[in-house]
């Protein structure tokens, strides 16, 4: 009798349900206690105690199971995966125990399920329990279980074919099997470069280079008011020197990208200063230039190529007028400056890539 | 041939009964929930959309736990009733389910259950002093 095999299952049914099942078998254990609990009830108890009650709920549950289990075969044995009435019919059947196995149990003439006995017995069971019209219902609401996991745990549940609306590529595939992963997750296709942010970051630092300019510009005609009355042309050919021998002792430390990868906004950005400096002239302007940019004047050698001539010629006036031991004292000077300079550059390699 | 057209037209009213009782299914509720049933013969391996079917399975069950309840009630109205102190107080007034009588119902259902009195520290505890040694 499959019923005999149950006196021990019902503690060992306990272990195998770990994992995603053990959430739900408390719940579930404890629905199917509170019901049995109500059955008692109608029956005519008042009280009872903990363990014949766990004791009967275990049965109830696994009377459940093995009904389906046995409902399975049946309709798998007749070649079908859906279960009908017939095959709960026969499940009965072999659950229980008929003595009269003879005169009553299924015959084959009429293949009826009402010939069953068990059947019979639940269709007066439910005949009495409408007739006492009691309230047999459950008390409790459940709730709606397995709560899924979609939105508690995150898991993502991959839609089958048919839901998606593919075809599946291949027609041993059948619809309703899981879609497969969209190409580009596996593969590498053509990027649509979305240049949306860009014209944005590029205004704005148009922007700041331009009020760089005109920072350094406000500063320069300061110093030609200041020099101008002062001085003369000297300063112009201070200026000149100065730069190139920064330049030159710039360069070599600073590297190639930053000087090509900047070079046209650069000069964008100082086409208005240059110009200013090749009509006045400066000369601890450049100093404080370079304090702030000292990558900037490093990239004037690409200046110079569009500025060109202009500063050439006065570097031409420079040699003819100044004396040799005020072009040394400057040259120190300038090689002081341009030490300073790159100290300045070493310490802060992230002001020179903001450029 | 008679034969087979009686056959025939009791199949057919017993296929009608059926039918009518499937239907009745639908109005008297079980007092095991539907969504419980279903996560159980789930469980099971059991696939079937038609929700009369289900029920069929609660009401069974209904049907099996009502029974055994019953003949573990019998059984405890059944027992000699305690002393009567007072000439009011009932016999039957306190109906508790004891692992007693489910054991006693259950039985006849072909299930041997048996409930530990106590539980002990030792096989031994409770034996005689001289049966111990051995």
């Amino acid at each position: 009798m499959s019923l005999e095999r149950r006196t021990h299952d019902e503690g060992e049914r306990k272990d195998p349900s770990s994992s995603s099942s053990s959430d739900s078998y408390e719940f579930t254990h404890a629905a199917s206690k509170s019901a049995v609990a109500q059955i008692c009830e109608t029956v005519g108890y008042n009280h009872s105690k903990d363990p014949p009650l766990e004791s009967l709920t275990g049965f109830a549950i696994q009377y459940i199971l093995q009904l389906g289990k046995s409902a399975t075969s049946f309709a798998n044995l007749n070649g079908r995966s859906q279960c009908n009435v017939f095959d709960i019919v026969l499940a009965l059947e072999d659950l229980s125990c008929n003595n009269n196995v003879d005169e009553e149990r299924v015959s084959l003439d009429s293949c009826s399920a009402l010939r069953s006995v068990k059947l019979r017995e639940i269709i007066n069971f439910v005949k009495l329990s409408d007739e006492e019209e009691e309230e047999g219902a459950f008390i409790q609401t459940l709730p709606r279980f397995p709560v899924s996991d979609n939105k508690v745990k995150g898991k993502m549940v991959v839609p089958s074919f048919v839901e998606i609306g593919e075809t599946p590529p291949g027609k041993h595939i059948p619809l309703w099997l899981p879609a497969f992963p969209d190409p580009h997750t596996y593969k590498e296709t053509p990027m649509w470069v979305e240049r949306g942010l860009d014209p944005r970051g590029d205004k704005i630092e148009q922007a700041r280079q331009r009020r760089k300019a005109e920072r350094a510009l406000l500063s320069l005609q300061r110093k030609l008011v200041c020099r101008i009355s002062s001085g003369g042309d000297r300063v112009w050919g201070d200026m000149d020197g100065g730069v190139k021998g920064e330049i030159r002792e710039d360069e070599s430390e600073v590297t190639e990208e930053e000087r090509n990868g900047d070079g046209l906004s650069v000069v964008e950005a100082f086409a208005p200063v240059l110009e200013a400096a090749r009509d006045g002239g400066f000369s601890e302007v450049d100093a404080e230039w370079k304090e702030k940019k000292p990558v900037a004047l490093s990239k004037l050698r690409t200046v110079k190529k569009f500025l060109g001539e202009p500063l050439d010629l006065t570097l031409q006036m420079k040699g003819e007028d100044r004396a040799m031991s005020l072009r040394e004292e400057d040259r120190d000077d300038k090689r002081r400056r341009a030490e300073f300079i790159l100290r300045q550059c070493m310490e802060n390699p992230v002001d020179l890539n903001q450029l | 041939m008679n034969q087979g057209q009686q056959s025939g037209e009791a199949k057919h009213e017993d296929d009608a009964a059926l039918t009518e009782f499937l239907a009745s299914l639908m109005d008297y509720t079980p007092t095991i929930p539907d969504d419980l049933v279903e996560h159980y013969l789930a469980k099971s391996g059991f696939q079937c959309p038609d929700v009369r079917l289900i029920r069929l399975v609660a009401v069974a069950t209904q049907k099996f736990v009502a029974d055994v309840a019953s003949d573990a009630l019998q059984h405890c109205k059944a027992r000699p009733a305690p002393v009567v102190k007072d000439k009011k107080q009932q016999k039957d007034k306190r109906l508790v389910l004891t692992m007693e009588d489910l054991s006693k119902a259950l039985r006849e259902y072909g299930v041997n259950v048996k409930h530990p009195e106590y539980f002990a520290d030792s096989p031994s505890t409770g034996m005689d002093p001289a049966t111990r040694d051995e």
